[in-house]
């Protein structure tokens, strides 16, 4: 059992804040992810919850009780650094068993939890081995292990994965949500890549200069992103933006964007005049028929094709516009092409404050 | 030839030039003293130099270590009591003061990298800066107070001047090998339950066992190499070290050169044999796989 709670927390350097009153709860057996970009806060957050960084005000409880002032050492939470931080003069063993060692468990004891532990992450035949003389895949699973032994109540995960090739990251990705499942171990990431994020997290918090923008479930946070910033930070390519003003008809709410007028969703409660910033994800587009009247008139300059989809990169307007499209274009750029977006898949923030609309 | 050849071999001709440089200049006094030692009192005061003596004699080394022994035809003295106890002396107080400076600098370098305490960096700067003031310049007020303290000609008076010399350099020595060990190491061993003092003795340490070796290896040699301090603080055989002694075979109206040079050839095996040993353990590498 591990819930844990954060109420209002800050941090400060002398006069610099880094962390504004934040508040967020992870439920037990949980994975959320903490992401943002670099100098957000999220590896200030971690380390806070660790206990390796002053919290300058609000608490931190786990299961009902604050541990502001409790040592790492007594907090039982097990973390996995970015750079593994093995100690280098200790077998792979040792380093697995160091945290039971410390806490007299008895030595057969500490090579069974060991043994099971290596044997779940294939690390059997590197026991008697030293970090150096493993791979740098290895290494992340030795650091993994010497968290899992010790059965701790938290995993506290700091970029884990960032110094691993992309393909072991994948395969680690996976391997780190098939443990944390069987595990049941509630657990914060933090990472800056939104792919290991959107694929491991039951929850993802998004940071921006220490905020919370949003939290939610992956598809939440895709399917309805709460400002501007979240809407451009979650997915890859990035969502396309277009600045306009409100136009009210009969039959809806438009907003004109270069030549065309595009449909705002139906649902949309909003008044006429409105300044508003229309976002169209790249995926959301579709290549339409030249006469449709509608469509945007997307000047083609670049086809990027990835295999499985590929990336039309041009203008509307005056605007840069990417485009994700399925199918395989049998079009070379530069080209004139026409494109329509569906009604639902069209997002749409205040100018002023970039919140949401609808 | 090529100028390019040419090039090559007239730096390979600077680099083996340089070499045999500074060999001749640390090796070449070595070498005169080891063929002093050996060469006997007549042939010394001959008019014609030899590389090598032309009869080799070991009668200096007999009057260091044998009870008495037969000098010019004359049954003398050996000096084997007092050079065996100021070769003990010497030992005593190089090894006091080398495991009290590396002990005292390993633990307290840590809390000049790792803690944080008002006037910090104040504080390492002073000490450090205690290294420019020039040893004479303290000599009679160091002098008054181990008078006071009944520290004179004792191990512990000796061995404490000699921390107080020597910790500087090797707290500012293991202060840049703490600052360049990642914090993480230390996270790690804290969040799996170690207590800052078994992080820093077991964690840090090991790891940081170049730096101390090198610490241990400086602070030995400044000790055994040292005149003045001795000179002053150690009046008799009680404690004073072989530095002092040697000196002391210069009669008023004869230098015993072979005595000398034999008690100095004597005098350097110790720290040759202290640097051998120590030197396998400063190997580089140590904290390789620790971190991706």
């Amino acid at each position: 059992m591990a819930n844990l709670t954060i109420s209002g927390l800050k941090k400060n350097y002398g006069i610099v804040d880094v962390i504004h009153g934040l508040d967020l709860s992870v439920q037990d057996g949980e994975f959320v992810s903490l992401i943002g970009e670099s100098g957000c806060g999220k590896s200030t957050l971690l380390r806070m919850i660790a206990g390796l960084e002053d919290i300058s005000g609000g608490t931190i409880s786990l299961n009902g009780r604050v541990i502001n002032d409790v040592e790492p050492k007594n907090r039982d939470m097990a973390m996995v650094f970015q750079n593994y931080a093995l100690y280098p003069h200790l077998t792979v063993a040792e380093n697995m068993g160091f945290s039971l060692k410390l806490r007299n468990v008895e030595k057969a004891q500490i090579k069974t939890a060991v043994g099971e532990v290596a044997e779940m992450l294939n690390l059997t035949p590197y026991l008697d081995r030293l970090p150096r003389a493993l791979s740098g895949g290895q290494r992340q699973r030795v650091a993994m292990g010497r968290a899992i032994v010790r059965r701790p109540q938290v995993f506290l995960f700091d970029e884990p994965l960032s110094n691993l090739d992309a393909k072991l990251r994948v395969q680690m990705r996976v391997e780190i949500r098939a443990l944390q499942r069987r595990l049941g171990t509630t657990s914060i990431y933090v990472t800056h890549d939104q792919m290991e994020a959107m694929t491991m997290s039951d929850r993802i918090v998004i940071l921006n200069k220490g905020r919370i923008e949003q939290v939610g479930s992956p598809l939440e946070l895709y399917d309805r992103p709460a400002n501007l910033f979240v809407a451009t930070f979650i997915g890859s390519p990035a969502m396309n933006l277009f600045e306009g003003v409100v136009q009210r008809h009969n039959n809806g709410c438009f907003v004109r964007v270069a030549d065309a007028l595009l449909p705002l969703p139906s649902s949309i409660e909003i008044s006429d005049h409105s300044e508003v910033v229309v976002g169209i994800r790249p995926e959301h587009f579709e290549v339409a028929n030249p006469e449709n009247g509608q469509a945007l008139s997307f000047d083609l300059v670049l086809v990027e094709p990835t295999g499985a989809e590929t990336h039309l990169y041009g203008k509307v307007g005056t605007q840069n516009v990417t485009v994700a499209v399925r199918d395989r274009l049998a079009q070379t750029a530069p080209a004139q092409i026409r494109l329509v977006a569906r009604q639902n898949d069209i997002h749409v923030f205040r100018k002023s404050d970039g919140g949401r609309i609808g | 030839m090529s100028s390019r050849s040419l090039k090559f071999i007239s730096g390979k001709l600077g680099i083996v030039l340089a070499v045999v440089v500074l060999l001749v200049w640390s090796l070449g006094p070595i070498y005169w003293s080891v063929v002093t030692s050996l060469t006997s009192p007549t042939d010394l005061v001959s008019a014609t130099p030899h590389f090598w003596p032309t009869h080799v004699t070991l009668e200096h080394y007999a009057r260091l270590f044998g009870s008495t022994s037969m000098s010019q035809g004359n049954e003398v003295q050996s000096v084997w009591p007092q050079f065996s106890a100021a070769l003990l002396n010497s030992l005593i107080t190089s090894v006091v003061a080398t495991v009290l400076t590396v002990v005292i600098a390993a633990f307290s370098a840590y809390a000049f990298v790792r803690l944080r305490f008002p006037g910090r960096d104040m504080i390492f700067v002073l000490v450090v800066a205690t290294l420019a003031i020039p040893a004479y310049t303290v000599m009679i007020p160091l002098y008054r107070l181990m008078i006071s303290l009944k520290l004179v000609d004792t191990y512990l008076g000796v061995s404490l001047i000699y921390v107080s010399a020597f910790l500087p350099l090797a707290l500012w020595l293991m202060r840049s090998v703490y600052q360049a060990m990642p914090l993480s190491l230390e996270e790690a061993a804290w969040l799996d339950g170690a207590s800052k003092v078994y992080t820093l003795v077991r964690i840090v340490m090991p790891l940081a066992a170049p730096g101390l070796i090198a610490a241990a290896i400086i602070t030995f040699l400044n000790a055994w190499g040292q005149f003045l301090v001795p000179l002053v603080f150690s009046p008799t055989l009680a404690t004073k070290p072989l530095t002092v002694l040697i000196p002391e075979f210069v009669g008023r109206n004869y230098v015993d050169y072979g005595l000398i040079n034999a008690a100095g050839i004597v005098a350097i095996i110790p720290p040759v044999l202290v640097v051998l040993f120590l030197n396998r353990f400063l190997v580089s590498g140590l904290m390789a796989g620790a971190t991706k």
